[in-house]
Formats: C-alpha cells, structure tokens, sequence
C-alpha cells in the first residue's frame, strides 16, 4: 500500500542524469530527431522478434549513455499493475473483437483466445516497455534547456510559415519540467488524502464507477494547484522581461559535428532495420 | 495590460503545464480506466485540452490536444491508436469544439457553458476518434457505436463534473482578485 504514494521516485520523465557519456554529448536536435524516429519504428513494429530486437537496443542505449538501468526499470514500476489488468482484458475479449483471425487456441462462452489476441497483448506490452525504456534514455541524458533548443532548432522551419515555434518549444519545455513537480504534488495529495481516510487502489478493478470516483479527489485539486502555479511562472516570467515572440539570443550555440551526424546516421539505420527488415514472426 | 493576439506569456504557462498534466496522466496511467470495450481504456486525458480552452482560448486546447494525441500515440495498445489519423488529428478538434460551445453559451450562464463545453469537449473525441477508426477500416460501425456510447458517456460525465469544478473553482479565485498579486499562496 506504502508503494501506491511513491510516485515520485518512480518517474523518471524530466530528471536529468549527467554522465557526460557519448549520448549525452550528442548533439539535442539531432538526438531528438533520432529519438523520434526510433519511437516511431517501436510503434509500427508488429513482430515478436522485432520488438526482442527493439528491446535489446533500448537496453544496449541504457549502457551507452552510462546510466544505471534501475533509472529505466523505475520508470516501468507505477505502470505494471495497469499493464497486467490491460493484457488480462485483451486476451479474454480481443479474440471477439478482432473476429475470427488467426488460431483459436481457447474458446469458451464470449471468451475466445486466438493467437491475433496473443500477438496484441505480447507484442503491445513489449512496445510499452521499449518506449518508456527510449523516453527515459532521452530525459535522463538530456537536460531541459538543450530539450528546448533541440525541439526549436527542429521547428525552425515552421517558424517561417508564421507558426510560433518558440512559443511551442517553452510549451513542450515547462510540460516536461513539470512532470515531475506534479507527481510530487499528487503523490502530497495521495497522502493527505488518505490521512483522511481515503482508500486508493482498494476498490476492484471490475468496479469502473468506484475507481472513477477515488480519481476525482486527487485530479480536481491537481488541476487547481497546477494553474496556481502556473500563475507564479507567469509572474516570474514577466517580472524577468520575458516578451514572446521576440528574437532571442542563445547562451549556447549548438553545432553538429562529424561524430553527431554517424550517431544520427546509426539511429536511422536502426529505425529501418525495425520497420523494413523481414523478420520471421 | 491591451489584449494581445497570439501567445501571452499566460497562454504559453497554461498550456505548458495543463500539458504536463495530460503527460502525468499518461504516464502512471491514472488518465486510463480500463473497461472492457473495443476502445479498451475510457480515458480522462482530453480533460486539461477542455479546461485549457475555456480558460485561454483554443489555440492553447489545441497545443494542449496535440501533445495529448502525440503521448495517447505513443503510449498506445491498441492497434487504432498507432495510426496518427486516429490518435493525433481528432485530438486537435476537442479544443476547438469546446471553446466555440464555450463562447457561443456563455452570454446566457456561464457554469451552464462551462458543464455543456465539457460534455461536447468529450463528445468531440468519442466521435471523432471512433469515426477516423470506422474510416480507416479499424472498426466496425456496430462496435464503434456501442464503444461510444458504453465508453464516451460515462467519459462525458466524468469530464463535465471535472471541467465545472476545476473552472468555477479558478473563476472564483480569479474574483477574489487574487490572480497576478504577489500574495499567491
């Protein structure tokens, strides 16, 4: 029960972890790009030994950038229990859903398990666990302000066609920034509220209407201290002479080097061998 | 302070951190309630994309619903949602639904336009999200419609009750004058 209010430490999104390894030095526009790309190949991967394969270079990326696989595995924790009762669900109901595809390897009732509803739940629980392993990798050796200078500098593009990109890259930034500030905030409620006499988690899965309720003590004052919040970083910003839309100039300069550029070129190749390559099943 | 067009430093704040809770949500999995339906999550990550909208306008719900459809992207299970059409583009139309129920109800009452915004909000994402999904072949029209009304309703709901108590709620904090004073607690 102790474990429920541990958020914190359980997410790994928005802390930074410095090693000064290779994939921290990499350069942030291209990481990101590459990063991206690699996501996007996990979620188009629909074979079992294409997502192993995935999962062997999200684990091979922890010891490249120096960082302690526990880093990764935390992240995984608060997760697990949903991803159990989801797997749970799509293997009794899938088979219907989907229609007679594939083998039916038991059928009883409304329950009917083929081996298209196997294939979902192994294969989708894989890709959840590769791309919080790749989206850990990327905060952790990442820093914020190089986060935000990586998703500018891709966006500049837009910027001529009058998108406001700066406005988005703050926007992505201070989403990022407070993850993790929020999850510190819920997991106080979490306890404050349960010093109350609140129970969370005990109700049963089964019980949508119950578990639905024990969300909203939690989401309505999260949202209010959230845009509290927010008004303060308003405040600061203007009190610092922040204007938007106003040509910035940058503390650093980033620039991409040879080693950047055959890192990049690593990662797409990656990308492909996931999406193209023919992998038996 | 004249009215600026575009994105204030409020509306980059807003929208910066109603994202990070959509993010939050996704990630512990909270925002997800499983049920057994086709859709296999009823969801109350379209929540911050409503409230930022009525708050600052449907830009900033925009923003917001992208980010939303970009994490529900890649945080999916479900095959449907690994298709961008699906996952991503219905998202960017909850900001823009509910800010115009929003502005177009709130001469007459304004929790009225409030608790209506968060219905149509919702409305906006069932729909959209099922009919890309019975349009690009995912779904069946039988299924989808039983998904939307065994998933969209009790989401609707939920999303109305949250919406009107976290926006009222702001409101009249923002009565008491309290907003942009140096006395924020």
């Amino acid at each position: 029960m102790a474990g429920d209010f541990e958020l914190t430490r359980n997410i790994t999104i928005g802390q930074y972890l410095p090693t000064g390894s290779v994939i921290h030095r990499m350069d942030p526009r291209l990481k990101l790009l590459a990063a991206a790309l690699w996501i996007l190949s996990i979620s188009l991967c629909h074979t079992y030994l294409g997502n192993v394969a995935g999962l062997c270079v999200c684990l091979a990326l922890f010891a490249l950038a120096r960082i302690p696989l526990s880093y990764g595995l935390s992240g995984l924790k608060p997760a697990i229990p949903f991803i159990l009762i989801l797997a749970i669900l799509q293997l009794l109901f899938y088979g219907n859903g989907y229609g007679p595809s594939g083998q039916v390897y038991f059928h009883w009732g409304i329950l009917r398990i083929t081996s298209a509803s196997v294939r979902v739940v192994v294969v989708s629980t894989l890709r959840f666990v590769e791309i919080i392993f790749a989206v850990s990798v990327l905060t952790l050796s990442t820093s914020i302000t190089e986060l935000t200078h990586g998703v500018e500098g891709l966006l500049r593009p837009l910027g001529r066609m009058k998108v406001p990109v700066h406005a988005f890259a703050l926007i992505v930034t201070i989403a990022v920034r407070f993850v993790p500030t929020f999850a510190m905030e819920m997991e106080k409620m979490m306890k404050a509220q349960a010093s109350r006499g609140a129970e969370f988690g005990t109700g049963s899965w089964w019980n949508i209407a119950r578990r639905t309720r024990d969300v909203f003590p939690l989401i309505i004052p999260l949202f209010n201290t959230a845009l509290v919040r927010a008004e303060e970083l308003a405040l600061a910003m203007e009190a610092r002479g922040y204007v938007p839309g106003q040509a910035r100039t940058a503390y650093r300069r980033y620039r991409a080097g040879g080693r950047d550029i055959v890192m990049f070129l690593a990662g797409m190749a990656l990308s492909a061998a996931l999406v193209f390559a023919p992998f038996p099943f | 302070m004249e009215k600026q067009i575009g994105f204030t430093v409020r509306r980059i704040v807003v929208a910066g951190v109603l994202s990070a809770i959509a993010i939050l949500l996704g990630f512990t999995r909270w925002g997800y309630i499983p049920v057994p339906t086709p859709a296999g999550n009823a969801t109350i990550m379209h929540i911050p994309v409503i409230i930022g909208s009525i708050m600052e306008g449907w830009p900033v719900g925009t923003v917001i619903g992208f980010i939303f459809g970009l994490s529900s992207f890649v945080g999916a299970d479900v095959p449907f949602f690994k298709d961008p059409l699906v996952s991503v583009l219905p998202r960017l139309f909850i900001g823009i639904v509910s800010w115009l129920v929003f502005v177009g109800i709130r001469r007459w009452n304004v929790y009225a336009a409030i608790g209506v915004a968060g219905f149509m909000g919702s409305a906006t994402n069932t729909i959209l999200v099922l009919g890309m999904a019975v349009l690009r072949g995912y779904l069946a029209f039988g299924p989808a419609l039983v998904t939307a009304v065994a998933n969209g309703l009790p989401e609707a709901i939920v999303s109305v009750l949250i919406t009107l108590a976290v926006v009222s709620a702001w409101m009249r904090i923002d009565r008491k004058g309290r907003r942009s004073k140096l006395d924020v607690d």
